[in-house]
């Protein structure tokens, strides 16, 4: 296990250390995902499939916020379908509007779910997304989950019916227009699946509450049973057998995701190096704020480790040390911008005109 | 003289200012009543405009059945349905949006006392370097 903790510091450190770098790249990457996924999916029309739009997309999305690649998911979407068929994009633009207006604008520090949970489905890991949400948000998280849900189910009907009404006379219009609402009412696994993710999210949140020791790892198991129970009474229910093993193994690749996301406590808002400008009367200031805490952690960890004799002890001994250090260092971080104490920051002060500051 | 006491906490200002500040500052120039109200107000447009979509994918779905029963549909009882329906809905989304961000107004108020014991003690500071100089 040691390596691991080591792996999870060095981790730790260089994400804080390049904060600026690493997030735009990250983010470069999941756009890239995202519109390769969609193109895949749907990509009807070739000129948005070409690789420099591509590109170009995701390079916007990585350097703007969450929303504007949420977006442009929905416009490339749209177009797509556009050239496919326009009563199909009008009946996407329609339900996106019906979505956003009355559900998904009351979340929209949530929005990039919406788009996560249909491209994780094509990934075939969407439950992830319902775990992970009630680890880190509240159950208000099961709006923009629904939402995600009924966008996925709503391009697999679209899919379906580009398919088979290639070229339509506007008599049949209409219906073209009632066999895609039609399916989109009575999907019944469609509905089946918001209440499960729902329950999943539920059941998360609760126990990860609680008071007692491991409670987001039991967490974590409770969510993934109830996803696992769920879609098996479900599949059992609506008679679709053939994607049993690909649910129980998208699960478990899901749970071994979100372990390691709560592993590595990177998504709980975790604040990196901080550069802020501000002036006074007499100076402007630039400051580089440095969180302390987690540069002495990992010496705190090798400490433990080496002094346990027992197996059995040493074991434990790293996983309470571990979850006290974790609690510690929550702690340190949501107060860090009001807590008095000395030192939660180190000031690496650069003034323009005295230099007695600390250099980097 | 750089004074390090201060500088500290014009940094936590600061790093706050740039991060849920952001928010909690543009709040804090509504009254309570004013902000919860204005945002009552936006949810019952928005669920105004979704509701008119969705009435209007509606008629479309029923739209062969609307038209060839035109003459003999009960217009009146169709009218107070949708008028019944659509009270209903504001009501419900006026009621938990004021519910909502009167809840969301409070926590931002929490943050900002923090926030504003911070600008107390660096004005004192500031008031004691003033004689020295």
């Amino acid at each position: 296990m040691m390596p691991v903790f080591v792996f999870r510091e060095r981790i730790r450190v260089l994400y804080q250390k390049y904060d600026i770098y690493i997030m735009p790249a990250l983010k470069f990457i999941f756009a890239f995902i995202v519109f390769q996924v969609i193109n895949g999916a749907i990509g009807y029309d070739a000129r948005i499939r070409r690789f420099p739009i591509v590109f170009i997309l995701s390079l916007l999305s990585a350097f703007t916020p969450s929303a504007i690649m949420v977006l442009l998911a929905a416009v490339v979407c749209v177009l797509h379908v556009y050239s496919v068929s326009n009563i199909l994009s009008v009946i996407i633009i329609l339900i996106m509007l019906i979505l956003y207006l009355l559900f998904a604008r009351f979340t929209p520090r949530l929005g990039f779910v919406v788009l996560a949970v249909p491209i994780l489905f094509v990934l075939k890991i969407p439950y992830m997304i319902p775990i992970l949400m009630g680890l880190i948000a509240t159950p208000m998280a099961i709006i923009p989950t629904g939402c995600g849900v009924v966008i996925y189910y709503l391009l697999q009907i679209i899919k379906e019916a580009a398919t088979n009404h290639v070229n339509i006379n506007p008599e049949e219009v209409v219906q073209l227009y009632t066999y895609v609402i039609d399916s989109l009412i009575t999907n019944k696994q469609m509905i089946i699946t918001i209440v499960i993710f729902s329950l999943i999210i539920l059941i998360t949140f609760f126990i990860r509450k609680m008071k007692f020791d491991y409670a987001f790892e039991i967490a974590i198991a409770a969510g993934a049973l109830t996803c696992i129970l769920g879609f098996l009474i479900s599949d059992f229910v609506l008679d679709i057998s053939n994607q049993i093993i690909i649910m129980i193994l998208g699960s478990i690749g899901s749970t071994v995701i979100v372990y390691a996301v709560h592993f590595f406590k990177l998504t709980l808002d975790y604040s990196g190096v901080e550069i802020v400008q501000f002036e006074d009367d007499v100076y402007y200031y630039y400051v580089k704020a440095v969180p302390k805490i987690t540069v002495t952690a990992p010496q705190m960890n090798v400490k433990r480790f080496n002094a346990q004799k027992s197996d059995s002890t040493h074991r434990s001994g790293i996983r309470r040390h571990d979850i006290d250090m974790d609690e510690e260092y929550e702690d340190v971080e949501t107060d860090s911008y009001y807590d008095d104490r000395k030192g939660s920051h180190n000031n690496n002060i650069i003034s323009r005109d005295e230099d007695d500051g600390i250099d980097e | 003289m750089l004074n390090n006491d201060k500088i500290r906490i014009m940094t936590k200002l600061a790093i706050y200012e740039s991060k849920d500040g952001k928010e909690d500052i543009k709040l804090s120039k509504y009254y309570k009543t004013d902000y919860v109200r204005y945002q009552v107000l936006k949810s019952i447009v928005a669920a105004t405009f979704g509701y008119a979509a969705i009435l209007l994918m509606f008629f479309f779905y029923k739209a062969e059945y609307i038209i060839s029963q035109a003459v003999v549909l009960d217009y009146k009882l169709i009218g107070t349905y949708i008028l019944g329906v659509y009270i209903m809905i504001v009501t419900v989304y006026g009621l938990s949006s004021g519910i909502g961000y009167s809840i969301k107004y409070d926590a931002s108020r929490k943050k900002l006392a923090k926030y504003f014991k911070l600008l107390k003690h660096l004005n004192k500071i500031y008031k004691e370097e003033t004689p020295e100089q």
